[in-house]
């Protein structure tokens, strides 16, 4: 029994699968006054199956297995990246949810796995996943395990971040979590929480990455309240740091100086140690506190554009047609090769023979082009543009679309608000640059010692909105209500006169207006008993009388005294 | 050995009988619904997120919790206080926190997907945490509030449960056994007109207003700009907020909890279809989650039982 007992012990307990947890905040000025911080929580685990942890989520691990997850990122995003002024993002993701995974590739039916994981995530993570369908969902044109999808209009909130940092090994209590309070992640200009999982390999050898990251940009003059450019740990998140979390196997901090020497701060804490020159380096062990003063905060930093960039609009007026504009700008002084791939949803259906490539005003011939015409309240209209864009050049990518009506219960309850159009994707190989940082390994250090000399970047562009044709949804229940009181003004009269049983004898005419209608009611109502007469064979003697010869009945008004007297009569018996 | 711990069993048996008895279900749930949209609404969404605030402080874990809310308020860009909301103008009680969870929200807030939620009846994929997963031996509190009319209440601004398909939703749930005992709370205009349908056993329902009677809002916050909290929730707010997990508060008490004169409003209650007394029922068999622990007197093979 003993025996037994310990040995279901060793099975749990037994194999110890090696998982290291790492948890690094990169903060980084960005021109005018702007501070961008990349928090970036690492586990990475040797063994692929989740039914075991110390560190790794279960409760992801246990969707990665089930769903046959390879690769899986989840962005939910508040707020627009401008890469213009800022460079570019650690990661770069687009305003409201977007979802892309990539499953093994002995899947069966890939949908139902996608469906299943984006219900399961939806739960998981408190979002709108399960909104993801056939109908704003791609696959990848080279991938069939692929899937990707976004939700422009998925907005971001405590209810996100709550169950997000409850897949941290410290939850929000230890560590550099502990800086995420809802109210400070939410009041920033921009922020980002992701969840990226991915296979690392190497040599057939598999490693399991999962990096759950935030990134937030704050505005340091509104932060700091006396319109100066200087932040501090505590102005931008509310607090301090305390704890380390005690099981991460590297706690650190860098902050990157190479904007010092257009716009010099000072730093309230001399680094550990710095990297390639430019980065100060904290290591992390008990309180910590980091503050930067900024002493000549009227200068507008200045820094360079990055080498690649987009631009996005709608072109045309009224609500019949309309066009979009996509526009890649090659700051680089030789061309570069980018991908584009738009994903126009139904309800914006786009005419192939309009799509217009243009550089520097010339029309060019895209390299490769792949289309996949969309379907009504199925499919996308899914475009995959290869170009070559020339160096120093604005290259424009334009269609033409029509705006379509609706069925009346596809219509959100706020439709007036608008419909959100989800981001194009461009993705290039670009030079490494001055401004732009790789983040294509696991831990920030690592990345941030990076040498190689291209790398590749993902842009996603903004999301627009636009007024599809909305009826006036108020419009029947006018109509209900107007029809109604038609009906009841006319079924007043007619079950009078349908129903009112008039005794009449002779038609004593008077002058004016009136005669005219008594004419011809008289003449109406000699059709109709002449028509009864016929059938039954009695004869009707018709008489009108004039307003002096009736007398009032509290019901019936004005009738005839012949007629009162019956009434007296049958009331009284 | 065996005989043992039988012997210790029976003789906590025979101390705990008080309490076994009186505890006569076995799990709590919340179903908390906002049904309105739109940013001067935000008073709904306070109301809701006050009995979230309520039912989870007083031990009804998230996972028990099913929230739905139409709009995002907390960080709606209007709101001047990103991840707030807030039942008082003076600010001193965040009600939305900072650790909620809401299983429905947005445009997933229809009439279907609470039928659906109510009854059971989903689709496959459907997460655990859009599920409200009771048995028989679940005590729900059902909290909705929204704009409503005599015999309806409104989803969203476009759509409509009526108080016979809640009756029959709830009818539906007794007959899958999906509750015990069931306490319905609603704050809209004309609430009562929403539980006079109700023909299922072991329901007790309470209702912000009278048919012919407007649920009215408490104050307005200068700072958000609009209405912040409606009459009924606020003095149930305040009620709740004396609540302790082992008061001895009973379920009488909470049904007098807004008087007309506070109100403005008169609150209905039925309590035709519940069939214990109320003056014994504590508030925490709703609002709580009690665990009573359930002894049995046999011993269990759990040799052949699959791990």
């Amino acid at each position: 029994m003993n025996a037994k007992c310990l040995g279901f012990l060793f099975v749990f307990i037994g194999p110890a699968y090696s998982e290291t947890y790492s948890e690094e905040l990169f903060i980084k000025p960005l021109a005018t006054g702007y501070v961008y911080s990349f928090f970036q929580f690492t586990v990475i685990r040797e063994d692929d199956s989740f039914k075991h942890s110390t560190l790794f989520p279960h409760s992801l691990g246990d969707i990665i297995d089930r769903f046959h997850v390879a690769e899986l990122n989840v962005d939910l995003t508040s707020g627009l990246w401008r890469h213009k002024s800022w460079g570019y993002p650690a990661v770069d993701a687009p305003s409201g949810a977007e979802i892309s995974a990539r499953f093994h590739n002995d899947t069966q039916d890939v949908d139902k796995n996608w469906y299943g994981l984006t219900n399961a995530l939806s739960g998981l993570l408190c979002t709108s996943l399960n909104f993801i369908n056939s109908a704003n969902s791609y696959e990848s044109s080279s991938d069939r395990v692929y899937r990707y999808s976004n939700l422009p209009r998925e907005n971001v909130c405590t209810e996100n971040l709550t169950p997000w940092k409850k897949l941290l090994p410290c939850d929000s209590t230890r560590g550099l979590s502990s800086l995420l309070n809802s109210g400070r992640v939410h009041n920033a200009n921009y922020h980002s929480l992701g969840i990226h999982f991915r296979p690392l390999c190497l040599a057939g050898k598999c490693k399991y990455e999962l990096r759950q990251t935030v990134s937030l940009v704050y505005d340091s003059v509104f932060i700091s309240f006396n319109n100066n450019y200087d932040w501090s740990l505590r102005k931008m998140f509310g607090t301090g740091l305390f704890k380390t979390c005690p099981l991460a196997d590297y706690s650190k901090i860098y902050l990157d100086t190479s904007s010092n020497s257009s716009v010099p701060y000072l730093i309230s804490q001399e680094p550990d140690y710095m990297l390639k020159n430019n980065i100060a380096v904290y290591n992390l062990n008990g309180i910590f506190h980091l503050s930067a003063i900024v002493p000549r905060p009227k200068i507008v930093v200045s820094e360079l554009r990055p080498l690649l960039y987009t631009d996005r609009f709608i072109t045309g007026f009224g609500q019949e047609y309309g066009g979009l504009v996509t526009r890649i700008y090659n700051d680089h002084k030789s061309s570069i090769i980018a991908t584009v791939i738009e994903n126009i949803p139904w309800f914006l259906p786009i005419y192939y023979h309009t799509l217009k490539v243009t550089s520097n005003g010339v029309r060019v011939t895209p390299k490769a082009l792949i289309y996949k015409p969309g379907k009504g309240r199925v499919r996308i209209y899914y475009l995959e543009i290869v170009l070559e864009l020339a160096p120093r050049s604005v290259t424009e990518i334009s269609v033409q679309f029509d705006y379509v009506f609706l069925k009346w219960q596809e219509y959100p309850p706020d439709a007036n608000h608008g419909f959100y159009i989800g981001s194009a994707i461009v993705k290039a190989t670009i030079p490494r640059h001055a401004t732009s940082l790789t983040f294509d390994k696991s831990l920030i250090v690592d990345n941030l010692n990076s040498t190689g000399s291209d790398y590749l970047i993902c842009l996603k562009t903004e999301n627009f909105i636009i007024t599809l044709p909305t009826p006036d949804f108020s419009m029947p229940y006018n109509v209900i209500c107007l029809a109604c009181t038609v009906v009841a003004l006319a079924f007043g009269p007619i079950h009078n006169i349908t129903t009112k049983r008039l005794k009449l004898t002779t038609a004593k005419y008077v002058p004016g207006l009136a005669s005219v209608a008594q004419k011809l009611y008289v003449w109406l109502e000699n059709i109709f008993w002449s028509k009864k007469k016929n059938k039954t064979g009695k004869a009707a003697v018709v008489k009108v009388f004039v307003p002096e010869e009736l007398s009032y009945h509290p019901t019936l008004g004005h009738v005839s005294e012949e007629f009162m007297k019956d009434k007296v009569d049958y009331i009284a018996s | 050995m065996k005989s043992y711990f039988l012997l210790s069993f029976l003789v906590c048996a025979n101390f705990l009988n008080i309490n076994v008895c009186q505890a006569n279900h076995s799990n709590n749930w919340a179903v908390l619904v906002d049904t309105s949209r739109f940013w001067f609404n935000y008073r709904h969404v306070a109301n809701v997120l006050s009995i979230y605030r309520s039912v989870k402080r007083l031990g009804i874990p998230d996972s028990q919790i099913i929230l739905m809310v139409a709009d995002d308020m907390a960080c709606n860009p209007r709101n001047p206080s990103p991840a707030t909301v807030f039942n008082n103008a003076d600010q001193q009680l965040n009600v939305y926190g900072d650790d909620v969870e809401v299983d429905f929200r947005g445009y997933e807030v229809t009439v279907e997907n609470f039928v659906r939620l109510l009854t059971g009846r989903l689709p496959p994929d459907t997460p655990r945490s859009k599920q409200l997963l009771t048995d028989e031996g679940s005590n729900i509190l059902i909290y909705l509030t929204g704009h409503g009319g005599d015999g309806f209440l409104k989803f969203q601004d476009s759509e409509e449960v009526t108080s016979q398909e809640l009756a029959d939703a709830l009818e539906q749930m007794w007959q899958k056994r999906r509750y015990h005992e069931i306490f319905f709370m609603i704050d809209t205009c004309q609430a009562s007109s929403m539980y006079e349908k109700f023909y299922s056993p072991n329901i007790l329902a309470m209702a912000s207003s009278l048919v012919g009677e407007d649920s009215l809002s408490h104050h307005v916050d200068p700072a958000i700009g609009v209405y912040i909290i409606d009459r009924y929730t606020f003095y149930a707010l305040k009620f709740l907020e004396n609540v302790k997990l082992k008061s001895r508060i009973s379920m009488k008490s909470f049904l007098g909890v807004c008087p007309k004169q506070d109100c403005i409003s008169t609150v209905g209650v039925r309590i035709d279809l519940f069939h214990r007394d109320l003056a014994k029922v504590p508030i925490t068999d709703f609002f709580g989650s009690v665990r009573p622990v359930e002894l049995t007197f046999d011993f269990l093979d759990i040799s052949n039982t699959p791990l």
